[in-house]
């Protein structure tokens, strides 16, 4: 009855179209899809990730498939997930926060497919891993960079939520500039959006009229650099080299790099060996996962010269980005002499550093 | 010199409906079908995964059920508060703050059977949506201030109280500091029906059908249509309109309060920042493409549905979302715009000349 209901519906609703079922049984090779949360074309966050698909789908030869501007928080995600398993995708790699709860449950659902969460500290034991990167590390060197080009002492810096990872990307990047410019800040602006233009674009022209000269962001479209470059200021990008949207303005970008990450999970899959890192795979300058982009050419030779230095150490593990003394905003220790915060204090992190002026929320 | 004007047919097209529905349809897919060959795409194939995937088994047909729900509950309460002249443009906000009602009794009634935490859930959804439209109601029925401007505004409002919530005293303090509530107990979640559809469906099916019958049926609903075409009729006809804008108002904030709670308890199983989805927008379209009845909100929120489904699906074969959305839009109002031609008809008429005498243009 209800099967006839159904059916009946389904004729009045599509009225003419003739539904001829395809059979889509396939062999069991391995399919890697991906799921963003923004358009691929966005030259951020998704873009990145995107470029990493492409990348590994060149080194594995394994086919991909993605769905883009797929919102958090509703049926969406598992939809979509639920329909690549229904065409024989073995890989499931979703980018963005909001899908981690959903991955979970979906990975219980369908124990032969390998889930993969971006940016979330979740996992199980057998088909649902974590990954994410150091984004700090490049952070601060550039903020070396940022530091060394203010002549105004102050720099902006328009963010998007304060949650740990944006949180820690700005006291890297603060630490960074005070390293090249003990006497400079970094002022924070909430923008309460990962992507929206407008928004991101009056926040830095906000900053600006401040007096600011040199801005940074954690947002995933170049609009922020499209407003230094009107003003005259420097603009460190994030995610992807940027330098096309405001080529006088950019000074260099923290990058992501998915595509040896990507691979890597695509073979493991391949393979039958996947198995989840154990709390979660945070991959580092080392590793190749994050990276600081080119410099612009009309920084100075010696600023270069620093950075490199600094990038040469934190790869060897010389240097760490949050080793002490380190004061909090309010001039209180927050790391000390000789200390280093271990990865649970910095996936938790909830405090400024000493020269960032704002507020956690 | 001759200029294209829409005039209203002495009476409507018998049987157009449904022939304008078809017409509209298939004039909708040939043009997306343009669309998807200049983006190298084969339109039988995509059209075809597009219905299977929506309507083309019982699974198919849950997800699109249950994108219907908060679609029709959301176009329900634009209908409602349309049906009698008032538009209600804070559906959107009142979701949030339905869903925000539902999470806050679930908050304190974490422990409570099923039953009794859902349907406390439930009406705290639909308090929740109607206090948010209290503003506005009061405003309009006491001193007449514009309803759509009030409402619109409240939806910022209702944001940010949500933001605030789960940024703030609701963060689920194992979240990494990220902008989300604790999980859902096991037992607020709505049981399944069948395949992914919840009792959402029901719960939705439920509210339309008893609206649609107090639209259509009862006295109630024949002052509303006679409030929303002529307050002075009204009034002439004892019918007290500051009652009836109040009531109407909470009443649309409260059904769309009710789809927050439902989708709370239903898909999203914590409150998040991404909760609606838009769908308090979306619900004005629903609405205003079912020319505020309720039946038809139904039928619209359940093609809305399965586009949304259908759309979504062909994303999986290499569609790009930009296309599909397109391609979405295309038959929404295809297959629904071409319901105008059932009342009125084009003619080409020599400029100057006033078609209205002949029964008025399109407004």
């Amino acid at each position: 009855m209800k099967r006839r209901l159904f059916g009946l519906l389904a004729a009045v609703l599509t009225l003419g179209l003739v539904a001829a079922s395809c059979g889509s049984e396939g062999v069991t090779t391995t399919r890697a899809a991906f799921v963003y949360v923004g358009p691929v074309g966005d030259a951020g966050w998704t873009w990145a990730h995107d470029q990493g698909r492409l990348a590994a789908e060149a080194t594995t030869g394994v086919e991909t498939a993605f769905v883009e501007s797929v919102p958090e928080g509703g049926a969406d995600f598992a939809d979509s997930v639920r329909q690549f398993i229904d065409d024989d995708y073995d890989v499931i790699i979703g980018t963005s926060f909001g899908y981690m709860d959903d991955m979970l449950a979906l990975a219980d659902e369908h124990p032969n497919v390998v889930f993969e969460h971006i940016s979330g500290y979740l996992s199980n034991d057998t088909n649902f891993g974590n990954s994410f990167g150091r984004m700090y590390e490049p952070r601060y060197l550039s903020g070396m960079v940022a530091g060394s080009a203010t002549m105004s002492n102050q720099v902006g810096y328009v963010a998007a939520f304060p949650i740990p990872e944006v949180i820690r990307g700005i006291n890297a990047f603060t630490l960074g500039v005070q390293e090249a410019n003990p006497g400079a800040t970094v002022e924070v602006v909430w923008t309460s959006t990962w992507f929206d233009p407008v928004v991101e674009g009056d926040s830095a022209q906000a900053l600006l009229d401040k007096g600011v000269d040199v801005l940074a962001m954690h947002q995933d479209s170049p609009a922020v650099g499209e407003k230094a470059e009107a003003a005259g200021a420097r603009w460190v990008s994030y995610n992807s080299d940027m330098s096309a949207f405001a080529p006088n303005a950019y000074l260099t970008a923290p990058v992501w790099d998915w595509g040896p990450r990507y691979a890597e999970i695509i073979e493991a899959a391949r393979a039958g060996t996947y198995t989840p890192a154990p709390d979660g795979y945070w991959g580092s300058m080392a590793d190749g996962v994050v990276a600081l982009a080119p410099i612009a050419s009309d920084v100075n030779a010696d600023v270069v010269a620093a950075v490199e230095a600094r990038r040469a150490e934190i790869i060897a593990g010389t240097f760490h980005v949050f080793s002490g003394p380190i004061n909090d905003q309010d001039g209180y220790e927050a790391v000390a002499a000789g200390e280093t915060l271990d990865d649970g204090a910095l996936l938790g992190m909830e405090f400024f550093v000493q020269g960032v002026i704002g507020t956690l929320g | 010199m001759k200029r294209p004007v829409l005039v209203r047919r002495h009476r409507p097209l018998r049987g157009g409906q449904p022939l304008a529905f078809a017409v509209g349809l298939i004039l909708a897919l040939a043009v997306g079908a343009v669309l998807l060959m200049a983006a190298d795409h084969e339109p039988l194939r995509v059209y075809q995964r597009m219905f299977e995937k929506s309507l083309g088994d019982q699974n198919a047909w849950s997800l699109t059920l249950n994108r219907a729900v908060p679609l029709g509950l959301a176009g329900l309460a634009v209908a409602v508060a349309g049906s009698m002249g008032l538009w209600n443009i804070g559906a959107e906000g009142q979701i949030l703050a339905g869903a925000i009602g539902a999470a806050w009794v679930a908050r304190i009634g974490g422990t409570w059977p099923g039953p009794m935490l859902l349907t406390g859930m439930l009406v705290g959804a639909v308090i929740g949506g109607g206090l948010l439209a209290l503003v506005p109601a009061m405003a309009r029925a006491r001193i007449g201030v514009n309803e759509i401007i009030t409402t619109l505004m409240l939806n910022e409002i209702a944001l940010r109280l949500l933001q605030w919530l789960i940024h703030g005293p609701w963060k689920d303090p194992d979240s990494y500091n990220f902008p989300l509530t604790p999980v859902l107990p096991a037992q607020a979640h709505l049981p399944t029906l069948f395949g992914r559809a919840h009792f959402g469906v029901i719960i939705a099916g439920a509210v339309i059908l008893v609206f649609g019958i107090a639209a259509s049926r009862t006295a109630w609903g024949y002052e509303l249509r006679v409030a929303g075409s002529s307050a002075d009729t009204a009034r002439y006809a004892g019918i007290s309109l500051k009652r009836k804008i109040l009531t109407v108002l909470l009443l649309s904030g409260g059904v769309a309060g009710l789809a927050g709670g439902v989708e709370l308890s239903g898909t999203a199983d914590r409150l998040t920042e991404g909760i609606s989805n838009g769908f308090g927008y979306a619900g004005i379209i629903v609405a205003a493409l079912a020319l505020m009845r309720p039946s038809g909100v139904a039928a619209v929120a359940l093609l809305f549905g399965a586009v949304q489904v259908g759309g979504q699906s062909i994303q999986i074969i290499g569609v790009p979302a930009s296309i599909s959305t397109i391609l979405q839009a295309f038959i929404l109002f295809g297959a629904i715009g071409a319901g105008v031609f059932v009342r009125y008809s084009l003619r080409l008429v020599p400029t100057g000349v006033d078609a209205s005498g002949e029964g008025g243009t399109a407004a």
